[in-house]
C-alpha cells in the first residue's frame, strides 16, 4: 500500500515538472545576466538580474547603449489594451452567451438542436486562415486599428465553446426551481436573474476562463488588427517586435502579464473543473 | 439567442463566403485587373498537386500522432488527479498552467529551449540534437517536431483538465460496482473507466484538432516562419502572405472543410444523439 502511495506521489510530481518546466525554464533564462548566459548553467541562476523586466517599464524611446539598440516598449500602455480587451471580451462573450444558451437549453425554440450544432460548428472554422477577408469586414465596420475589433474577434472565437456548456447545462437544471421563482411572483427575466445565473456561477466561471485562455493565447489576430504600437496587447506587441524572439525582453514582459492571469486562475481553477464537470453531469 | 447567433455568424459568414468567392477566382495581388471567374480550376489543380497531397499528410500526421499523445497524457493526468492525495491541489494547478498560461510566452519558452536563438550554455548541445534529428528525418524535422512537443504540451494539459471534468461527472457508484466485480486495475479501466469517458474524449479530440488546425501562429513562430514541412493552414497562410495568391490560399483552407466536417458529424453522433434521454 505504501509503496503503491509512493508511485502516486512521484508521477503526480512527473506531471507536475512535465507542465511547468517550460515556464520555469524560460523564467530563468529572462534573469540572466549575458555572462551567465553563456557560461552558466542553463537550468539555475547563480546571479539573478532583473535588467529584463526593469526595461519594461523605461518607456518607449529606443536607446543606445555602445553599439546596440536596446529596444524600448510602450509596457504599461500594453497591459492597460490587454487588460481592457480581455474584460470587453469576458463581458460580450458572457453577455451574449448567456441568452443564448438559456434560449437554446431551456426554452427550446424549434430548430434549437440545429442552432446549437451550427454555432458548436462555428468553432471549427479555421479563423487564423480567414483574416484577410475578417480584415475586410472589420474595415467595413470602421473597426480598423481599433481595440472593439478585438473583442468582436476574440468573443466570437470563445462564444460557441461557452454557449455549449452553458446550454448543456440549463438543460438539466429541474424546471421546479424557476418555477417555484413564479410562483412567488417573481417575472421570467427576474427569476432568470436571481435564480438561474447565481446557480449556475460555477458554468459561468468556466466559461470566463476559457474566453480569458482564448484571449491570453493569442498574438497573430492582435498584430494583424492592431498597426499602432501604442494600441497593442502585451502578447502581440511583445511577440511581433522586430526582435522578439531573440529579446528576454519578451519573455520578462508576458512574464510580468502573466502573473495576475496566474493568480485568477489559481483562484478559480477548482471552480473550472467543477463548472466543467456540472456543464457535463448527464451527458452534455 | 439573436446576439450570440449575429455575433457568430455575421462576423464570420462574410469571411467564409469570401473565401469561397476567392477560392473560385483567379485573385491574386500580382495579376494585373481584377479577378476573373475561373470555376472550379483551382480545385483541380490542387487535386494534382503533388505538394498539397504532401501537406495533407503531414497535416494528418501530425494530427493523429498530437492528438493520441494529448490523450494518454489527458487521460493519464485526469486520473492521477481523480485519486484523492495530498499533493492533489498543488499538482492540479501545474498541470492546469500549461494552458492558462498566455500562449505568447510558452510559445518562446519552447522556441528557447529546443532552438536557442543566441549562443547560450546549452546551444551546442540542442544543436547537436537538431542536427541529429534532422539528419535522420530530413531538415526541418526538428523545427516540426518542436511545434508538435509544444502543441501537445498545451493541449495535453487543457484535455487533462477537461477530462478530469467528465471523469468527475461519471457517477461514483459505477465505479465502486466495478471494483467489486473485476480484478485488476487495468481491466476496471478498460470496461468502465474508458467507455465512460469516451465521450467527453470525442469532444476533447474535436477540440485540439480545432486548435491544432488553428496552431498555425505556433508554427509561425517556433519554426521562425520558414517551412520545410508544409502544413495545409501554414501553407496557405504562406501563400496568402509571403506571395499574394489568395485564391490559391483560400482553396487550400477550403479543402479542409470535408475533414472538419467529418470530424463534427462523427462529434455528434457521439456526444450529441437525438434521442433525448428524459432529463
Amino acid at each position: 500500500m505504501s509503496a503503491r502511495r509512493l508511485r502516486h506521489g512521484a508521477l503526480l510530481l512527473l506531471a507536475a515538472v512535465y507542465s511547468l518546466f517550460p515556464i520555469y525554464f524560460i523564467t530563468v533564462q529572462s534573469l540572466k545576466t549575458p555572462h551567465e548566459d553563456v557560461f552558466g548553467s542553463p537550468l539555475w541562476l547563480a546571479d539573478p538580474d532583473f535588467e529584463n523586466y526593469t526595461a519594461l517599464f523605461e518607456g518607449a524611446e529606443a536607446r543606445v547603449r555602445g553599439f546596440v539598440i536596446i529596444p524600448r516598449v510602450p509596457f504599461l500602455a500594453w497591459l492597460a489594451n490587454s487588460a481592457l480587451v480581455l474584460v470587453g471580451s469576458l463581458a460580450l462573450t458572457l453577455g451574449a452567451a448567456v441568452p443564448a444558451a438559456y434560449a437554446l437549453g431551456r426554452l427550446r425554440p424549434p430548430g434549437w438542436r440545429a442552432c446549437r450544432r451550427v454555432l458548436f460548428a462555428s468553432y471549427a472554422v479555421p479563423q487564423t486562415i480567414l483574416f484577410i477577408p475578417l480584415y475586410q469586414v472589420i474595415v467595413r465596420l470602421g473597426l480598423d486599428d481599433s481595440h472593439a475589433a478585438l473583442v468582436l474577434i476574440y468573443s466570437m472565437m470563445a462564444l460557441p465553446f461557452c454557449v455549449w456548456i452553458l446550454s448543456a447545462y440549463y438543460r438539466h437544471l429541474p424546471r421546479e426551481i424557476e418555477e417555484s421563482a413564479l410562483v412567488e411572483g417573481a417575472t421570467p427575466v427576474r427569476a432568470f436573474l436571481r435564480v438561474v445565473l447565481p446557480m449556475s456561477r460555477n458554468v459561468l466561471v468556466a466559461a470566463a476562463l476559457f474566453t480569458l485562455g482564448t484571449v491570453g493565447n493569442d498574438f497573430m489576430l492582435a498584430s494583424i488588427f492592431l498597426l499602432d504600437p501604442e494600441k497593442q496587447t502585451v502578447a502581440a506587441g511583445l511577440g511581433v517586435m522586430d526582435v522578439s524572439l531573440e529579446e528576454l525582453v519578451a519573455v520578462a514582459g508576458v512574464n510580468l502579464a502573466a502573473i495576475p492571469v496566474v493568480a485568477v486562475c489559481a483562484l478559480f481553477a477548482r471552480t473550472y473543473v467543477r463548472g466543467l464537470t456540472a456543464a457535463m453531469l448527464e451527458g452534455a | 439567442m439573436a446576439p450570440a447567433g449575429a455575433l457568430v455568424l455575421g462576423i464570420l459568414a462574410y469571411p467564409v463566403a469570401w473565401e469561397i468567392w476567392a477560392s473560385l477566382t483567379d485573385f491574386s495581388s500580382r495579376a494585373e485587373g481584377g479577378p476573373v471567374f475561373v470555376g472550379l480550376a483551382n480545385y483541380g489543380r490542387l487535386l494534382g498537386d503533388t505538394w498539397f497531397w504532401k501537406a495533407l499528410a503531414t497535416t494528418l500526421g501530425y494530427l493523429a500522432v498530437t492528438t493520441t499523445a494529448k490523450l494518454v497524457l489527458g487521460v493519464g493526468m485526469a486520473l492521477l488527479l481523480a485519486r484523492p492525495s495530498r499533493l492533489r491541489a498543488l499538482v492540479f494547478l501545474a498541470v492546469f498552467l500549461p494552458w492558462a498560461y498566455p500562449g505568447g510566452i510558452t510559445v518562446i519558452a519552447w522556441y528557447w529551449m529546443l532552438n536557442p536563438p543566441l549562443i547560450t550554455s546549452y546551444s551546442v548541445f540542442m544543436g547537436n540534437v537538431k542536427h541529429a534529428v534532422d539528419g535522420v528525418l530530413g531538415a526541418g524535422a526538428w523545427a516540426f517536431l518542436s511545434v508538435m512537443l509544444f502543441n501537445v504540451w498545451r493541449g495535453g494539459s487543457f484535455t487533462a483538465v477537461f477530462l478530469l471534468a467528465g471523469l468527475n461527472a461519471i457517477p461514483t457508484e459505477l465505479f465502486e460496482y466495478a471494483r467489486l466485480e473485476s480484478r485488476s486495475a487495468w481491466q476496471r479501466f478498460r470496461a468502465v473507466t474508458l467507455p465512460l469517458l469516451a465521450p467527453y474524449m470525442a469532444l476533447a479530440v474535436f477540440l485540439s484538432f480545432t486548435t491544432a488546425f488553428a496552431d498555425l501562429g505556433n508554427v509561425w513562430m517556433l519554426t521562425g516562419g520558414r517551412i520545410i514541412f508544409p502544413v495545409v493552414g501554414t501553407y496557405a497562410y504562406w501563400l496568402a502572405v509571403k506571395s499574394g495568391q489568395l485564391a490559391e490560399a483560400a482553396t487550400w483552407t477550403l479543402a479542409l472543410v470535408p475533414l472538419l466536417a467529418l470530424g463534427l458529424v462523427v462529434l455528434f453522433r457521439w456526444f450529441d444523439p437525438h434521442e433525448e434521454t428524459p432529463a
